[in-house]
């Protein structure tokens, strides 16, 4: 893979984020991170149909009426969570269950649309693909860290297994209670400012002058 | 080559019509073709759900649970398809007929049905042989709130349901969700924290659901009853046999 392609992968994980830096699907980044597990599933399915739908768009661009292309991204991006929702329903059922309305959400995920945009209608297939998959993972590894806090503070399990003893907890006589802030989508919005100012405060390039 | 003009009317409609038609047949074809599996998912999604309810997983379905359709004066009326009104329960309801799940042991199931804070909620209520005690209960939910009405759909919570009953004498209480904790320890649970409104959507639809089926559940409770009765009338009358017999044998 040569580093140009590279780039396109890996560049959304931390310098060109699309949730931290493009501040792109902050909404689906506040409605899935109150527990660990929808988050990674989320992520992955949206990993998934932005890969498909940068592949697909990029391989169309030729032939797309410019007038209606948003129309024909739409259409190619609800066709494939249509999709994803059909193939884990049939082979997937638990996951499917767990996921329930976040599926239809990745449709109204701007990342998806934006990254169609930007990216995909100017770009060849392979790259298109790449950047499909990096955004994907990048929007994933925010949402796995606001979940982890989350979920951490705020039920005090990852992942479903309890972290924090049930003998620290009030109702037990110990001296600890779960924030339950936490569990409120606000909270997700406070989590995703504290990252971006981490983020920012170690890449001086991306701070506003 | 001169390169085609992709912006004109005539373009545009074909293809946007030529989309429309390949993406439709594609979803389509995808839609049949995995039509099956996802059938068989839910049924077997039910199938379990109802004997989870039983705490009895391990058994078979076809073996151990017998399904029947009633009336509203809780009279069988056949068998029916119990699977596919299951997923209109309402309707069923409406339209005056309640599945019911009878397990070989005695214990009945009944399918719930109601509204939480963001969308449906449903579940299977087992109730003991005395047609009164919970003897388990599984709720799913369509899209309440994680880590707080969401709890309706775990184990733990569910557990607190077991042993609760849901008469008081011979009145009709069901089982409440009381916001602050249950006062009363027979008949009710803790309500959600934070889940209020999905506590109260569990507490109506257990209420109006299971009161569909009171024709049948009073018509058992009065059968055990007059059971019992029967019983304790035939060990009296033996009791007192007895006693004549040792008067008898005493007067000799």
């Amino acid at each position: 893979m040569s580093s140009k392609n590279f780039k396109y992968l890996a560049g959304p994980f931390s310098a060109n984020n699309p949730v931290i830096v493009q501040i792109l699907g902050i909404c689906s980044a506040l409605a899935v991170t109150v527990q660990l597990k929808p988050a990674i599933v989320m992520a992955l399915s949206v990993t998934v149909v932005t890969a498909f739908s940068n592949l697909v768009m990029s391989l169309l661009r030729g032939g797309v009426p410019a007038r209606i292309r948003i129309i024909v991204q739409l259409v190619v991006i609800a066709a494939l969570v249509i999709l994803v929702d059909q193939v884990l329903k049939a082979y997937v059922y638990e996951v499917s269950k767990q996921l329930s309305v976040y599926v239809g959400l990745i449709i109204t995920n701007c990342i998806v649309m934006g990254r169609i945009e930007a990216f995909a209608l100017a770009n060849k297939p392979w790259p298109a693909l790449l950047d499909g998959i990096g955004n994907g993972l990048g929007y994933g590894l925010i949402l796995v860290i606001v979940a982890f806090f989350r979920e951490l503070l705020g039920s005090g399990t990852l992942l479903g297994w309890r972290v924090i003893p049930e003998s620290w907890y009030m109702a037990e006589g110990g001296f600890y209670a779960n924030c339950g802030l936490m569990l409120f989508p606000p909270m997700a919005l406070i989590i995703v400012g504290c990252i971006i100012w981490v983020h920012r405060s170690r890449n001086k390039d991306l701070q506003e002058k | 080559m001169k390169k085609f003009n992709t912006n004109s009317n005539v373009y545009i409609i074909v293809y946007s019509t030529v989309m429309v038609v390949v993406v439709a047949l594609l979803l389509a074809v995808a839609a049949l073709s995995l039509q099956q599996r996802q059938y068989a998912n839910e049924l077997g999604e039910k199938k379990q759900s109802i004997l989870a309810s039983l705490s009895a997983t391990d058994e078979n379905y076809d073996d151990f649970i017998e399904s029947r359709v009633l009336d509203a004066a809780g009279q069988t009326v056949g068998e029916g398809d119990v699977f596919a009104m299951l997923n209109d329960l309402q309707g069923s309801f409406d339209a005056g007929r309640f599945p019911v799940f009878e397990a070989r042991d005695g214990r009945v199931v009944i399918p719930v049905t109601g509204s939480g804070l963001w969308g449906p909620i449903w579940g299977y209520v087992a109730l003991e042989e005395d047609m009164n005690t919970v003897a388990g209960i599984v709720m799913s939910h369509k899209g309440e709130t994680p880590g707080l009405g969401a709890e309706i759909a775990t184990q733990k919570y569910q557990s607190k349901f077991v042993g609760k009953t849901i008469f008081e004498g011979d009145d009709f209480v069901s089982v409440t969700l009381r916001k602050g904790g249950a006062k009363d320890e027979a008949h009710e649970v803790d309500a959600i924290t934070g889940g209020t409104k999905t506590s109260d959507g569990v507490t109506a639809m257990l209420r109006t659901s299971i009161g569909h089926y009171l024709p049948l559940l009073r018509a058992r409770r009065e059968a055990a009853a007059a059971a019992a009765a029967a019983q304790a009338a035939a060990e009296e009358d033996e009791v007192s046999d007895e006693v004549n017999m040792e008067n008898a044998e005493n007067n000799e």
